[in-house]
């Protein structure tokens, strides 16, 4: 296997210093694809990012080059893409909040939705809400029942304002006509370790890191199934009347909206025989990532939806 | 299976020759991107992680090991020889490193480098293996009020020891906290400061500014001398020209010291290596009889802020392996290789894995007298390299000062921050402002702003009676901040009454004679 890595990888920068294209005939594409990632190294999104460069060069016939941009809750990589030229050599890798929900909350030099389109949904991760279990909630019903009686009791950690964590916390205040105490850590890390502290009731985590913590947390609701939860956790969308994107990441890889038809389709074409191959599907479920992929046409039929549903959730709040 | 016995069937695992060469490949990879400014240790570990997910797990993670340690040695490279931080990690080793460079003494900066980088890793990874149950109790103590007060603490502590006008310094500081509450306040990430310039929302970055500060000042400085060489006096790189034992043991306590400093910044989550640094090289000059030496090529002024910066990494790595939860971005990339090899840290680890996990202690133990090994041999060329002639190293420093502010994150606006913290940086020495204060204040502000937001945000507005009554350690770190400012200012004064009375004596003594 390690051999094979190596390959891909000598026949990539082989194929990068001499201008040659190995695999398609196509001059599209013919140097390094980059990889913009608006999250600094070691994140998720990082480490996804060095299975899919290790191994996409085969189906590309050029590597991938990963270029991380963090900074401004993602705004400086974004920015970047959006300005780059639409020739398919700057692609971007980001998810759900920043794409769809971002643009409602901050004033941002760019509008995502018109410019971008995506190549790919990589793969998506639930997040669960969870409590320390030395704590008195084990259930979600415990959860909205002493919220109903304590307005503002409750402390939840999240990892940064609009984040994926807060915008839990946002969309069951909105449901359920409740009120938490929300408290910005540096990041998820932090977030669940002031659970595991007390100095936090409540955090939003993803079923890899619940395997870890084993009987340390309760976990009392899900926004997806996974492997690595209960079957008799709740479900958003299915279980509970709150709003599934919510719950649920979406890892996309987005190109800039004016890329040419062609080369769009051979991005796509890339990315879906990519998550056909076995070393990606070994390394990634290695990773604790799902098999969740979803083509770019389809996901791109479901983005603007999404988003609305998004506005929605943060007028509501902005209101009250 | 109990403790000692798991520690003990950790060896067989780990004594391979595999293990050991990959050791090796990761330290030579470490040191040299830690060299390269602008390339960081997490960014050489990210792009090496795959390497990880293709082999055993005791090549990958200790390979990863390897990488960690060398690129946080290799980053003080730079900062000895050329005034460039490799890493922010490095960011104090500028204030007497080059300095020692000027003086022909750059071998014996790298080598202190070296053996106070291995003394403060090696104790610091053995008192955690000891006392790992330990640490992950202080960790869950450790509360954003508790943080808060920390931070509170060691900014009086460097406001206190840093040099020349006291009024300078506080200026600087002032100048440090605003400069660093540019951009999305930690909180409710609303822009601050920005006068909607797009690029200033994410902040301001820490590499570009502080390689601008250290080492275009530098540059700017010699090339106004007519020496055509960067080096005074004869650059001696032969054996004499060795750390020797005398000088080791003179630092000795210096760099045990930082130890326990770093150590204890490593154990509590939300500081690190930068900060463990400045307080290291602080602490070093308070409790040094020859403060003024600090700052003018002082070997102890490299051991300080690089056995303080090593010895954080053995307990950040406790609330990994105890609960899986990452402190900081190397620790998420180890994650990724731990759970990559099926190896699943949290509370029930040691007991699953208790071997693995020694294991992996112990391969940090062995990359760090590895290092040793490989610095060693390393060294010399390394220092060789500012006996090129001044017309060619320093536009090969302003070369690397560039390209290590751009490929931080491949923001060309980083270049003006650069241009413009060098202008700032130069006009400073020349008036004689200390920046330390303003780069500390600048780094630590930011979390101490977050701690402090964080605190009021979990006493639900009641700040006062949360801290008195229901966190007594932040209480005690609050009450002790005064008394030790006081100490410490006292202890500055009386040393530069002491001084400047040794100064009048000599001068009485030189008077007769003239």
């Amino acid at each position: 296997m390690m051999r094979t890595i190596f390959n891909h990888v000598a026949v990539g920068v082989l194929a990068a210093t001499m201008g040659v294209s190995t695999a398609q005939a196509q001059d599209f594409p013919e140097k390094a694809i980059t990889l913009i990632i608006p999250f600094g190294a070691g994140g998720s999104h990082d480490v996804n990012s060095r299975v899919v460069t290790s191994l996409i060069s085969e189906y590309l016939g050029q590597p991938m080059i990963v270029k991380l941009m963090p900074g401004a809750s993602g705004q400086t990589a974004t920015a970047e893409a959006a300005n780059a030229r639409p020739d398919g050599y700057t692609l971007l890798f980001t998810h759900n909040i920043y794409d769809q929900l971002q643009k409602y909350t901050t004033q941002l030099p760019y509008d995502p939705l018109e410019d971008f389109v995506t190549v790919a949904q990589l793969n998506t991760v639930a997040t669960c809400i969870v409590a320390n279990s030395d704590g008195d909630f084990k259930t979600f019903d415990d959860l909205i029942e002493f919220a109903q009686d304590n307005p503002g009791e409750i402390e939840w950690a999240h990892s940064g304002q609009w984040g994926s964590g807060m915008i839990h916390a946002a969309e069951i205040m909105s449901r359920y006509d409740v009120r938490f105490n929300l408290t910005p850590y540096p990041g998820g890390g932090p977030a669940l370790q002031a659970v595991l502290a007390g100095d936090a009731d409540f955090t939003t985590v993803s079923p890899s890191v619940i395997q870890g913590l084993g009987s340390r947390i309760v976990t009392l609701a899900c926004g997806e199934e996974s492997d690595a939860i209960a079957d008799d956790i709740p479900i958003y969308g299915t279980d509970l009347p709150l709003l599934e994107g919510v719950g649920v990441m979406h890892r996309i890889v987005m190109a800039p909206s004016d890329i040419a038809e062609d080369r769009l389709a051979l991005l796509r074409q890339a990315f879906v025989d990519l998550q056909e191959n076995d070393t990606f599907k070994s390394l990634m479920s290695r990773i604790g990532e799902t098999e969740s992929f979803v083509d770019g046409a389809t996901y791109e039929s479901r983005r603007a939806e999404q988003s609305q549903t998004f506005k929605e959730l943060v007028i509501k709040l902005t209101q009250n | 299976m109990g403790l000692w016995d798991s520690y003990l069937a950790s060896f067989p695992l780990l004594l391979q020759i595999e293990t050991f060469a990959w050791i090796a490949t990761g330290l030579f990879l470490g040191v040299f991107v830690g060299a390269m400014p602008g390339l960081t240790t997490t960014m050489a570990m990210a792009i090496l992680l795959p390497i990880a997910f293709f082999s055993e797990p005791l090549i990958g993670v200790p390979f990863l090991m390897g990488v960690y340690k060398g690129g946080i040695f290799g980053g003080s490279i730079p900062a000895i020889l050329v005034s460039i931080p490799g890493t922010g990690a490095a960011a104090a080793t500028v204030f007497d490193g080059p300095a020692l460079t000027r003086k022909g003494q750059s071998r014996k900066a790298l080598d202190m480098a070296l053996v106070a980088s291995v003394i403060g890793d090696t104790s610091s990874d053995i008192i955690t293996i000891i006392a790992i149950g330990v640490f992950a109790m202080i960790a869950a103590q450790i509360g954003p009020p508790e943080l808060a007060a920390v931070i509170l603490l060691s900014l009086i502590v460097i406001a206190a020891t840093s040099n020349g006008l006291f009024v300078k310094a506080m200026v600087m500081l002032v100048l440090g906290l605003f400069l660093g509450m540019i951009g999305q306040d930690p909180i409710g990430a609303l822009s601050r400061f920005t006068f909607d310039v797009f690029e200033l929302r994410s902040g301001i970055p820490l590499l570009p500014m502080l390689i601008g500060l250290f080492a275009l000042p530098e540059v700017l400085i010699a090339a106004e001398k007519r020496a055509s060489a960067y080096v005074k006096g004869s650059l001696n790189l032969g054996k004499e020209a060795r750390l020797t034992w005398v000088e080791f043991r003179s630092c000795l306590r210096t760099i045990i010291r930082s130890t326990g400093i770093g150590t204890m910044i490593g154990a509590i989550p939300g500081t690190g290596q930068v900060a463990a640094a400045f307080i290291g090289y602080a602490a070093a000059k308070n409790a040094s009889k020859e403060p003024e030496k600090f700052g003018t090529g002082h070997l102890e002024g490299v051991a300080a802020p690089e056995a303080a910066n090593n010895a954080v990494n053995g307990p950040t790595l406790v609330p990994l392996l105890t609960l899986g939860i990452p402190g900081d971005n190397i620790t998420a990339i180890l994650l990724g290789a731990f759970i990559a090899q099926g190896i699943r840290p949290g509370p029930d680890l040691m007991i699953e894995q208790g071997p693995m996990v020694y294991a992996i202690l112990n391969a940090m133990i062995i990359a760090n007298l590895m290092l040793l090994v490989i610095g060693y041999f390393t060294i010399p060329l390394f220092a060789r390299v500012v006996t090129i002639r001044k017309s060619l190293l320093l536009p090969l420093t302003v070369t690397l000062a560039f390209a290590g502010a751009y490929v931080f994150r491949y923001e060309p606006t980083d270049l003006y921050f650069l241009v413009g913290f060098g202008l700032f940086g130069y006009a400073c020495r020349k008036l004689h402002f200390p920046v330390t204060p303003m780069i500390m204040a600048f780094i630590i502000g930011q979390d101490l702003e977050r701690a402090v937001g964080q605190s009021i945000s979990i006493a639900h507005g009641d700040i006062l009676g949360f801290i008195l009554f229901e966190r007594p350690v932040a209480l005690c770190l609050l009450l002790a901040t005064p008394l030790l400012a006081w100490w410490m200012w006292r202890r500055t004064v009386s040393m530069q009454r002491l001084a400047s009375k040794m100064l009048t004596e000599e001068k009485t003594r030189a008077s007769p004679n003239a």
